[in-house]
């Protein structure tokens, strides 16, 4: 499904991601982990297409496609999601007029016909069952004065409605208590089919108890330096970062 | 400084009108003053310094140098499905629409008003060219405790001729004592031949009467559009303006608020959408003279193409207004890296027992936010749509009558759209 080869991303003069490989196939749940800074929200910018960051080296293959020459809409369209470390206030548009513009884009790229009022309402409704989240909070405009566990749990909304071929959440537990993050690993789970994929970013192996990963990949300072099985993570636990780094170092 | 050929045309026709006639000394101070540039401080950014060297047909459809009355100064007031028509409401006598000299013969008490009222503030040269060329002014007078449901519609409307020509204009509106009315006024042009259209308004809101006034500005290219508005508030007196500017080649709006009385309210809303060579300024004075008032003012800008937009928005607390509430909002949006937007809000406070807020914003659309839209499918031209209709649906969504409401946001999004899709 996704295969990136060699990818290399600098912010300025400043290289952040050194030569990144990594396959995620179908079906999958890959965990990325590694302390502060070592690159993971980047990896997860430059795959939903940030412009921020310019590739510099590398290619990222997509369902057969170079995932690389599309705009961020169209990866959208194509099937990725990309769940923000930090949601961004969009003032004055509701959740739901933002998903309406948002599903009816993506249907007009795929020469779908765009939904109704109608079908929008009991989809709506049949998702947000997944998160257990409020209608009040869908007609709020979209993540402006949410509280952090709101952020994230529209986030997980979000991705439900989308309904995408691979999902990245970035450190969707980051700031989560343990009721909150139970929810979301739940939506996520839910959500979870032989024919998509996850990638999870996270710092601590907390989530990784509730979505359990297939393949943990440790990043540090821009490549990938070690991958194993969900052990790897328990490991980390109990170990910390240091021996990843001194190893490398 | 007018060009000589200018001041020779003018001058005659102060000589035609008498020079010492009201209308004659007011052309004698004009042809002293010219029109603005931007050497005058409150026209900074706003030059009218062509307008000096322009001569324009200055009687458009009289026929002798001698200016008529509000005959050809194109008060249309026309009946609408939506709307109440002036007919309708002048066979309940509730309202009616007269001429000046008609009106203080029917209602003797207002020479009394008229004499004592507050002198004008920033009585710039396009005000005394409008006193010298329009001599009558048109009135809409509202009676004593008469409510009116349904909004009065006034179509404004200047046309062309072949030749540049300026269209003047004055309406005096008389909401009598405990009276509730609200008026809709479309500004429209015909044809796209420059004109220079400069529109007087003077309000007399009296004791406890509520009034809203609103402006849709929508007018050719070609046109600039100079609008006065002097409102009086007497006690308890409320009034809602809305001030919609949509299309013209300049837009002037000179709204000045004199708070005559305790326990006024007075709420400024705006919103202007200037695009590819347009201007647009708004110039507000809210001036508390009395205590016990509350003044709310939100202005809002979305600044398109090469764009021009001036806000400059005066609040005076006179000492006698203590126990003042006065808050003022302008935020904009340049949603093109050539367009611009001039701010100075300007608060001049003699009393000391007052609230008083104010803030002005100018930025550019958020990037992360529009790249959070995009990453989930909406493209960049529909995630600035989006984001701009949100900042636009603030003032607009205070407006009551929902078929204007939904014409309005039609209308703005069209405009907002079109130029979205130019700069991709
Ligand atoms: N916009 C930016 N400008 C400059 N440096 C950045 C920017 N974004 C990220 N970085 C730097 O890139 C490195 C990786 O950051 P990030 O991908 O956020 O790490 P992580 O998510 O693993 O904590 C850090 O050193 C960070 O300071
Ligand atoms: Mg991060």
């Amino acid at each position: 499904m996704l295969s990136i080869k060699n990818l290399h991303a600098s912010i300025g003069e400043k290289e952040i991601l050194r030569g990144i490989d990594l396959e995620v196939k179908a079906g999958e749940v890959h965990a990325i982990m590694g302390p502060n800074g070592s690159g993971k929200s980047t990896l997860a910018s430059v795959l939903a297409g940030r412009e921020d960051y310019e590739v510099t080296e590398g290619t990222v293959q997509f369902l057969g496609k170079d995932l690389l020459d599309l705009a961020p809409e169209a990866r959208a369209a194509e099937g990725i999601f990309l769940a923000f470390q930090y949601p961004v206030e969009i003032p004055g548009v509701s959740t739901t007029n933002f998903l309406k513009s948002a599903v009816n884009e993506i249907r007009k790229y795929r020469g779908e016909d765009p939904m109704d009022a109608v079908q929008f309402l009991k989809m709506f409704k049949e998702k947000m069952a997944y998160v257990n989240i409020d209608q009040s909070l869908l007609s709020r405009a979209l993540n402006e004065g949410f509280s952090g566990g709101e952020k994230k749990r529209n986030e997980i909304f979000q991705m439900a409605v989308l309904d995408p071929k691979l999902a990245i959440l970035d450190e969707t537990d980051s700031g989560l208590d343990i009721d909150a993050l139970r929810i979301v690993a739940e939506g996520v789970n839910k959500l979870k089919s032989p024919n998509n994929a996850t990638i999870v970013v996270t710092h601590y192996q907390r989530l990784l108890d509730y979505i359990v990963p297939d393949y943990v990949h440790v990043l540090y300072k821009g490549r990938i330096v070690k991958s194993g099985t969900k052990e790897l993570a328990l490991e980390l636990e109990e170990r910390g970062y240091d021996w990843i780094k001194s190893e490398v170092d | 400084m007018l060009s000589a050929e200018l001041s020779t045309t003018l001058q005659d026709i102060a000589q035609t009108l008498g020079l010492e006639s009201d209308q004659g000394k007011a052309l004698s101070q004009f042809l002293a003053k010219g029109f603005p540039t931007s050497k005058w401080e409150e026209w900074k950014y706003t030059s009218l310094k062509d307008f000096n060297g322009i001569d324009r047909n200055w009687f458009p459809k009289g026929n002798s140098n001698l200016p008529v009355s509000a005959d050809w100064a194109e008060l249309i007031i026309r009946s609408s499905d939506a709307y109440l028509s002036i007919d309708k409401a002048s066979s309940n006598d509730g309202i009616e629409v007269l001429s000046f000299d008609e009106f203080v013969q029917k209602c003797p008490e207002f020479q009394m008003i008229w004499a004592n009222k507050n002198p004008i503030l920033d009585q710039n040269s396009l005000y005394d060219l409008n006193v010298a060329l329009c001599p009558q002014h048109t009135v809409i007078w509202i009676k004593k405790d008469v409510e009116i449901a349904q909004a009065i519609l006034h179509q404004y409307q200047v046309n062309s001729t072949e030749k540049a020509s300026s269209v003047q204009s004055r309406l005096l509106i008389y909401v009598e004592e405990g009276a509730k009315a609200s008026l809709i006024e479309q500004q429209t042009s015909t044809g796209s031949a420059d004109i220079l259209s400069n529109f007087v308004q003077e309000i007399f809101v009296s004791k406890g009467a509520q009034f809203t006034y609103l402006k849709d500005q929508d007018f050719q290219q070609g046109v600039s559009h100079i609008d006065h508005t002097f409102i009086y508030q007497a006690e308890g007196s409320q009034v809602d303006t809305f001030t919609f500017s949509l299309n013209a080649s300049l837009i002037r709006n000179n709204l000045h608020f004199y708070i005559d009385g305790p326990q006024v309210v007075s709420n400024l809303n705006g919103l202007y959408v200037p695009g590819e060579n347009q201007l647009m300024d708004s110039h507000t004075v809210v001036d508390h003279r009395m205590p016990h008032a509350e003044s709310n003012e939100l202005y809002k800008g979305v600044l398109m193409g090469n764009a021009t937009g001036v806000f400059n928005g005066k609040i005076f607390v006179r000492q006698d207004a203590q126990k003042t509430n006065a808050f003022q909002s302008c935020r904009n949006v340049l949603a093109s890296t050539r367009a611009t937007m001039n701010t100075k809000p300007q608060l001049e406070i003699w009393a000391d027992d007052v609230k008083c807020s104010h803030g002005t914003t100018t930025g550019q659309l958020n990037e992360e936010a529009l790249f959070y839209m995009r990453s989930r499918g909406i493209s960049l031209a529909a995630a600035r749509t989006l984001l701009l209709l949100a900042f636009v649906q603030e003032v607009i969504n205070k407006v009551e009558h929902p078929v204007l409401r939904e014409s309005l946001t039609e209308k703005i999004i069209a405009k907002i759209q079109q130029s979205v899709d130019l700069s991709n």
